[in-house]
């Protein structure tokens, strides 16, 4: 080939010397070049380091880091700035001589407006709302979590293939603890098994589909710019809109999506408003059911939870140490997106929520055999029926809480038994539904939450939810009575 | 057949993120890939295998990186790939449109001393936004192969395989030496 114009960027007359001495000093074998290695140990960089402490001598060691020290202090700048800035000069240089304007850019076009609109505060909370309302209560839940879930958990395996497995254990394992652990009311296949696939894999499957399609079309970016600012007060910045918005699907796989966040402080944070305040769409369920009759009680509830969502966030932003990092995200333009790819990545998280999430179902109504068998329950259920009672609750209500934490839809049906009774008033159920929600949302998000953040803050956490969430159903029941609040 | 001891070529894709990484890595190898259009959600690495003309390639889609000093875990992630599976050829995919905000990876890239290929994608956006690049302008300027392509439909992407047939494959098959 020719010779060229250097083919990456000539660095400032101070660095280039140094930059080939490093090179030069450099006597292990690595997998980037000497100049790489030497401009990353210019920009102090750890990892870099790390490796060339391995393989060189502590001579060699020791001039690099003279050598850098000079160059640092007599430059006005950081040196890792002034190589940054060189790089783009580089290529600013370069995209200049070899772009072309071939027309002027359009007016802008109708896709350019709508992503303008989504963006600008006064139309994109507006839009937002009805991304929400459309894209998440009808379609997810009132068409996902109503009318399919009905159709394969009531009829499908209500009716015909769990009254079969039933029959054919019973009939073929003579032991009672064994039925119970395999198709008793929380066993393996009863719960773990008919949970996850005729109850939460409809949900989600419709929830992943509107996921893609925002993410495709290039919303989410965009909601995350809305989003950021106030984000900002809660320690966080608008990456955090990708697992909070995950998180009204399934706070589970929510949690573990809590990786793309920068900091650890970050990831605490997004995994604490999940715990606490995110409602995913089987809570969604849950509540929209309780109150659907009492539009009050909705509104009721709904502040209480924004109210504990930003308070909360809000603390933890003052309590930890550190700082919200700055957002840079890049700004796709709106496209329609590709029915193939948005079928794809619903496909692959369906079978990454399979690998993950199936498990902790199963072990999940493993433990709920184990506590039964062992009197465990009996001992839980004792605990919390005086926090029923100091909600002004029937002491019933205290099972639907513990089931509640093992499968929402049992939780749910308890309180409705309890509302058809007449022993829950309208007031009684926008406190449950409020302390439902505050309350760890599942057995799995738990156990997600030991595994991603560890056993301490996984227990912090889940005695933060506990505490709040009767702490709030406490105050919420006393205040609506002191002003005399009657829903329904 | 000597070709059969010896371990397959690695081609490592690395760009920004939200530059059709993953939507080449699909067309590449055909397999299931999560794509997406914003930072992070490529945080877990995707391998795949990509036939062509009789031979087999490892591709791997590394995770999203705007600089090789890395700031985020994804780009230590993705660094860590470039560091120990020494591929044989990097495939850097960018945005035809920012071009400006893509060309200091390139160089780190080209720096690195690793075999490079810039993809050019999103010419169709770039068409769109009223711009053109000159590709071989660019190839001068830059020293390695560009390749101009639209990944989301498809268009270039059977020339990106040729290249990595002829870079990784060719030499290696029983022809006569290409000079």
């Amino acid at each position: 080939m020719s010779v060229s114009p250097p083919p990456s960027p000539t660095y400032p007359p101070a660095i280039e010397p140094a930059v080939a001495q490093i090179g030069d000093l450099l006597r292990g074998d690595y997998a980037l070049s000497p100049r790489t290695i030497a401009l990353l140990l210019l920009q102090d960089d750890p990892e870099i380091w790390e490796e060339v402490q391995l393989q060189e001598s502590a001579s060699t060691l020791e001039r690099i880091r003279i050598l850098r020290e000079e160059l640092e202090k007599g430059g006005e700048t950081p040196l890792a700035w002034q190589i940054e800035h060189q790089r783009q000069q580089w290529s600013q240089q370069i995209a200049a001589q070899v772009t072309q304007a071939t027309k002027p850019p359009r007016p802008q076009t109708l896709a350019d407006w709508i992503g303008w609109l989504c963006m600008n505060p006064w139309t994109g909370f507006p839009i937002l709302a009805l991304v929400l309302y459309f894209g998440l209560y009808q379609f997810v839940g009132v068409f996902g979590a109503g009318t399919v879930v009905g159709l394969i958990e009531e009829n499908l395996f209500g009716e015909y293939i769990n009254p079969f497995v039933e029959n054919l254990t019973r009939s073929v394992i003579p032991w009672q603890p064994i039925q119970e652990l395999l198709v008793g009311e929380y066993g393996v296949w009863t719960l773990g098994v008919t949970y996850a696939i005729a109850l939460i894999l409809p949900i989600v499957t419709f929830f992943f589909l509107v996921f893609a399609i925002l993410e495709d079309t290039g919303y989410l970016p965009r909601l995350a710019m809305l989003i950021d600012r106030a984000f900002k007060a809660l320690g966080l910045n608008g990456r955090a809109v990708i697992p909070i918005v995950l998180g009204f699907g399934c706070d589970t796989m929510a949690t573990v999506v809590t990786r793309v966040l920068e900091t650890r402080r970050e990831r605490i944070i997004t995994t604490l408003l999940l715990t606490l305040t995110i409602p995913c769409s089987a809570q969604l369920g849950v509540v929209l059911a309780l109150l659907s009759a009492y539009p009050l009680g909705l509104a009721i509830w709904a502040g209480v939870i924004a109210l504990v969502f930003l308070l909360s966030g809000w603390l933890a932003a003052q309590i930890l140490p550190g700082r919200a990092t700055p957002f840079y995200m890049e700004i796709p333009p709106m496209r329609l997106p590709s029915m193939t790819n948005v079928l794809l990545k619903t496909l692959a998280r369906l079978q990454w929520y399979f690998m993950e999430v199936l498990p902790l179902f199963l072990i999940a109504s493993v433990l709920i055999w184990v506590g039964q068998l062992t009197g465990l329950f009996d001992l839980a259920l004792r605990a919390l029926t005086p926090l029923a009672q100091l909600l002004n609750l029937p002491d019933q209500s205290s099972v639907a809480f513990l089931f509640g934490f093992f499968r929402r839809d049992y939780g749910a049906a308890g309180l409705y038994d309890l509302h058809e009774k007449g022993l829950l008033t309208g007031n009684d159920m926008v406190i449950t539904a409020v302390v439902l929600t505050l309350f760890v949302p599942c057995v799995a998000q738990f156990l997600i939450t030991i595994k991603e953040r560890g056993w301490k803050t996984a227990l912090a956490m889940f005695a933060i939810a506990m505490t709040v969430a009767f702490g709030i159903g406490f105050v919420l029941s006393r205040l609506l009575n002191a002003l005399g609040v009657q829903v329904g | 057949m000597r070709r059969q001891a010896r371990a397959k070529p690695t081609v490592l894709i690395v760009g920004n993120p939200n530059v059709g990484k993953s939507v080449l890595f699909h067309k590449l190898t055909g397999r299931y890939v999560t794509v997406s259009n914003y930072p992070g959600t490529t945080v877990e690495v995707s391998r795949g295998l990509m036939r062509y003309r009789g031979h087999e390639f490892v591709i791997i889609d590394s995770p999203g990186m705007y600089s090789l000093a890395p700031i985020t875990d994804e780009e230590r992630v993705a660094r860590r790939i470039l560091l120990s599976d020494r591929p044989a050829l990097v495939l850097h995919v960018i945005d035809a449109k920012n071009l400006a905000r893509m060309l200091p990876l390139t160089a780190q890239l080209i720096e690195t001393g690793a075999p490079v290929v810039v993809v050019l994608n999103m010419m169709d956006e770039l068409e769109r936004a009223g711009l053109s690049i000159q590709v071989d302008a660019l190839e001068q300027q830059l020293g390695v192969p560009v390749l101009p392509t639209v990944c989301l439909s498809g268009q270039g992407v059977d020339a990106v395989k040729e290249l990595i047939y002829e870079r990784l494959a060719a030499p290696l098959a029983d022809l006569p030496a290409r000079d």
